[in-house]
């Protein structure tokens, strides 16, 4: 049934249509409206499931994990210093190889104080074992809430479901909302590989010393390395089921490109248009959207950008030092194989700034002009002085 | 996706794992500090001079358990109201909770759950051997070593010179502090234990047939004002006396009255005088501050009209024209000397005089001068609050013939002492005396009859301190307090509270150091290594890894931190 959802509540309803057990979260802009839902579904009965309140997203991870031991499906969602504060239990949660999934509304960290949109928190959990799905959209929420959690229990490892802030999570859309019976149909109950049970008590994840720690992070990294193929069956069996699938990658234009604009998020939709637009007027430019970013979709994206002879990464992050993080993680990707790309890396829209179309033209008549890439990060749409002084 | 294509898509799945539950992780060998639930005495308890239980007797209070309430209180103290109403109440000083808002309104809780049905009477035991006791007088501390001599199994008679039992607490508080009705209650309360009374009956020191003998004859004899002209002054306890006995005498409507004193005699005198129509004045040789009375009641005296002239020492007094001339030498407050209290000397100011119809003497008294002599060849044991000669036929000197400060709540405890010191000599001679120190509650001298009987609970005599309590549980709550009645004639000054207001206020006990049960220690326990079997918290020391936390979460400072037994 189409219904008129803010990202937020799109996230919830999947959530509910998941038949979650167990929620626990504590509140931070942007996310809270997401959470908020949820709390109303169990108050009023619609989810039959316990919110547990807690007073740090520490906790509410926390939480989970215990939950999750026990053998039920779980959620929570955080954003920024939320997220942040919660870093030690997303180690705990993928090591626990718990299926546990989160929302993750991007936004900026402090100081500054700022609300607003940025990648940087959730690209700053990389390493900590979590599968990242990225969203374009309220449609691309719901589905991909749902399909974590078919995802996360099949590889049983976290799975983080990615949105912007206010662009994605407060922006309401008409989104297609699957019934519950054929969503039960497409995800079965939680059937749990192990569990903590009373009749026969163990301890799970003991204390593990150098004889088996390193074959227990291995075994995480073999698990990983089976996600992409995990993704790929979940995706055509979600879209046997309701007709959407997305891709850990979606190439959109790119044939025949002279320019392929890189990015995850929101902006791929403003970037769809200016493809459009471009096209029109004859232009050789495409999009390459990364959905999946955690394990990264090196052969996915090596696939799409075969023949492409320069791409533009967008990256709405940066990690000081060493620049856009999407474009660090292509490059690595593509560096040793013999044809690939010259990778321009471009940070735009930090802290809530707009991308417009303009924006991303810039980018691309930029990545157009240049002879070579530059060697770090090109900022755009920058008070220079300002970022001087 | 069936579950059968689920359980088809195979992926590595090694993590650790015991095959035995965390049970087999004994946490607690890793310790070297382990907590302990450990009773201990709230500085409210440790401050009464009765050593009353007070948390407990909080705790029941608020739990509208008024009959229990009161029988903790009974268990120490024989007169609860009487001192609900007259004690100066040194536990309200002692109260953590004043650190936080304000103290507990202990002494009107006392009086609240005094005023209830009558309980059962307080616990005792009987006497392997019964002895007979004569206890001379029947003032506060021969009635309290009455009443727990009794519940002790003795039997006991006191001899009443006056007409009517109670001694100060008949004739030295005016009705408008302490009604008659209540003390004649808890009197009779007293003879029920089965103790027998003879009014009117001034006896001696000699024994003649008794084991053993209690003076608690107190200082019915005031000391006169020691100045030229001092026996034109009257005897303001004899005031006090008069207007307990008899009429109130015709109003000398608008007469002046000087009263000389500084103490909480003078104090009452004062009121006594305003009640009758005249209008007092206190005058007190040193400065407000520096009085004996308890402020709260000298605060009340001045806002029933009373005027009080400090710095004034009297000089002489005289006949003037038409009533006495009083005069008098005005003064300067000096340093503090060694006892803490402020001397003073005579300003060169020429003295000044204040024309009155009466002057009272309310400069203090002293006991009467056959007791002083009887003391004086009586070679005694110094307690904390009587002397005893022990012997094969003791004799105790209690009360005010004790070394104990002068109040009622201190004469109580005395007289308790002295019940408990007697019964222990009796039974086990002077060791038994001195073992009467394990029954001590905190580091103070008052005694515990519960802990005598064997009954009470077991606390550590480290007294709760504010800085061990964790205020963060508790939330400012306002103070109850009971209202100040219109002072008309002779009738109470001090109304009771209510019973929602009380177990309200009851519910104000930051209970220190007694566990009620809140659970924190468990509920924050990170290897539940706190066990609740049938009611009772332990500490299950196998997994207790002593982090403290329980001890750091308890709100009222009932769990301690102490090295483990066999280990360095």
């Amino acid at each position: 049934m189409r219904q008129v959802l803010e990202g937020s509540q799109a996230v919830a309803f999947a959530v509910r249509l998941a038949r979650t057990k167990v929620i626990s979260a504590y509140p931070i802009t942007p996310q809270t409206h997401i959470v908020e839902e949820l709390a109303k579904f169990c108050a009023e009965g619609s989810l039959d499931g316990r919110f547990i309140c807690v007073e740090s997203e520490h906790s509410a991870m926390a939480a989970l994990i215990g939950a999750a031991a026990g053998g039920v499906r779980v959620f929570t969602a955080s954003s920024s210093h939320g997220l942040a504060y919660m870093h030690e239990m997303l180690h705990w949660a993928s090591g626990a190889r718990l299926p546990i999934v989160m929302a993750e509304v991007n936004r900026a960290l402090g100081p500054g104080w700022n609300l607003w949109m940025d990648q940087t928190d959730s690209l700053a959990q990389r390493d900590t074992g979590w599968i990242q799905l990225y969203c374009e959209d309220s449609q691309e929420a719901l589905d991909t809430t749902l399909q974590a959690y078919l995802l996360a229990e099949l590889v049983n490892l976290p799975v983080m479901v990615v949105l912007d802030a206010f662009f994605l999570s407060h922006t309401f859309e008409p989104v297609d909302v699957p019934g519950q019976e054929e969503v039960d149909r497409f995800l079965p109950p939680f059937a749990p590989k192990f569990r903590l049970d009373t009749a026969a008590p163990c301890n799970l994840h003991e204390m593990a010393g150098p004889p088996i720690y390193m074959e227990m992070r291995r075994s995480i990294q073999a698990a990983m390395e089976r996600v992409p193929e995990a993704f790929r069956r979940v995706e055509a069996d979600f879209a046997a089921h309701f007709g959407r699938s997305y891709g850990a990658v979606e190439a959109f234009r790119c044939e025949d490109a002279e320019v392929v604009l890189v990015m995850a998020g929101t902006m791929a939709s403003t970037c769809r248009q200016l493809v459009l637009d471009l096209r029109a007027r004859g232009e050789r430019i495409g999009l390459l959207k990364l959905k999946l970013f955690r394990p990264f979709p090196a052969q996915a994206v090596w696939e799409s950008l075969q023949g492409v002879p320069r791409i533009a990464v967008v990256d709405r992050n940066n990690s000081a030092g060493a620049g856009g993080i999407f474009a660090q993680e292509i490059r690595a990707a593509l560096c040793n194989r013999r044809e690939r790309p010259a990778v321009h890396s471009f940070i735009a829209g930090l802290g809530g700034r707009d991308i417009t179309l303009g924006t991303l033209e810039t980018i691309y008549r930029r990545a157009l002009a240049a002879a070579a890439p530059a060697p770090e990060s090109e900022w755009v749409e920058l008070d220079e002085e300002l970022a001087q002084s | 996706m069936n579950q059968e294509t689920m359980d088809a898509f195979k992926v590595p799945l090694f993590f650790s794992r015991s095959s035995v539950s965390t049970e087999s992780h004994r946490t607690g060998d890793w310790s070297f500090i382990q907590p302990s639930f450990e009773d201990r005495t709230a500085p409210c308890s440790e401050a009464c001079p009765c050593g009353t239980d007070l948390p407990r007797v909080e705790a029941l209070a608020a739990q509208g358990r008024h009959l229990e309430a009161w029988q903790a209180i009974l268990m120490e103290n024989p007169l609860p109201g009487v001192c609900g109403r007259v004690c100066f109440h040194p536990c309200e000083q002692a109260c953590n909770r004043g650190e936080f808002d304000a103290p507990v309104a202990v002494h009107a809780l006392e009086r609240f759950v005094s005023g209830q049905a009558r309980p059962d009477p307080a616990p005792g035991r009987s006497a392997a051997r019964p002895r007979r006791l004569a206890i001379l007088g029947s003032g506060p501390a021969g009635l309290a070593a009455a009443a727990f001599l009794a519940r002790l199994g003795h039997a006991c008679e006191i001899f009443e010179a006056a007409s009517e039992p109670g001694g100060l607490l008949r004739w030295g508080i005016p009705a408008y502090r302490l009604p008659a009705a209540v003390l004649a209650r808890e009197i009779e309360a007293i003879l029920a234990l089965g103790v027998k009374l003879h009014c009117g009956a001034p006896r001696d020191g000699s024994l003649a047939g008794f084991d053993a003998l209690l003076a608690a004859c107190g200082q019915g004899r005031s000391l006169g004002l020691g100045v030229p002209g001092a026996e034109l002054a009257r005897d303001g306890l004899e005031l006090l006396r008069a207007a307990r006995t008899g009429p109130a005498r015709p109003a000398a409507a608008g007469a002046r009255a000087a009263v000389i004193g500084g103490g909480n005699t003078a104090i009452d005198v004062a009121r006594t005088l305003l009640r009758q129509g005249l209008r007092p004045v206190i005058v007190y040789r040193r400065r407000r501050e520096d009085m004996p009375a308890f402020a709260p009641e000298l605060e009340r005296a001045l806002a029933e009209g009373a005027e009080l002239l400090e710095l004034h020492a009297p000089l002489a007094l005289g006949r003037g024209r038409a009533g006495l001339r009083l005069t008098l030498q005005k003064m300067r407050s000096l340093d503090p000397g060694p006892d803490g209290r402020r001397p003073v000397t005579a300003l060169p100011d020429a003295p000044v005089e204040l024309l009155v119809d009466e002057v009272y003497g309310a400069v203090g008294a002293e006991p009467d001068p056959a007791w002083l002599e009887l003391m004086a060849h009586t070679p005694a044991t110094r307690l904390a609050r009587c002397s005893i000669a022990f012997g094969p036929a003791p004799v105790a000197f209690i009360g005010d013939l004790g070394p104990a400060p002068k109040s009622v709540s201190e004469a109580i405890a005395s007289g308790k002492e002295a019940a408990l010191a007697l019964d222990a000599w009796f039974a086990g001679g002077a060791a038994a005396v001195a073992a009467l120190a394990a029954c001590r509650v905190g580091a103070g001298p008052a005694l515990s009859m519960a802990s005598y009987l064997g009954t009470g609970r077991a606390r550590s005599s480290r007294p709760v301190r504010f800085a061990e309590l964790n205020p963060a549980y508790f939330v400012p709550a306002e103070r109850a307090e009971p209202p100040v009645l219109a002072a008309a004639g002779f009738g109470e000054v001090e109304g009771g509270l209510e019973p929602a207001a009380a177990e309200r206020e009851a519910g104000r006990c930051f209970s220190c150091g007694t566990c009620n049960g809140c659970d924190n220690c468990r509920t924050f326990c990170p290897d539940v290594a706190v066990r609740l079997e049938l009611g009772a918290r332990r500490i299950d020391t196998g997994f207790c890894k002593g982090c403290g936390v329980c001890v750091e979460e308890c709100p009222r400072g009932a769990m301690a931190m102490g090295a483990e037994e066999g280990r360095p």
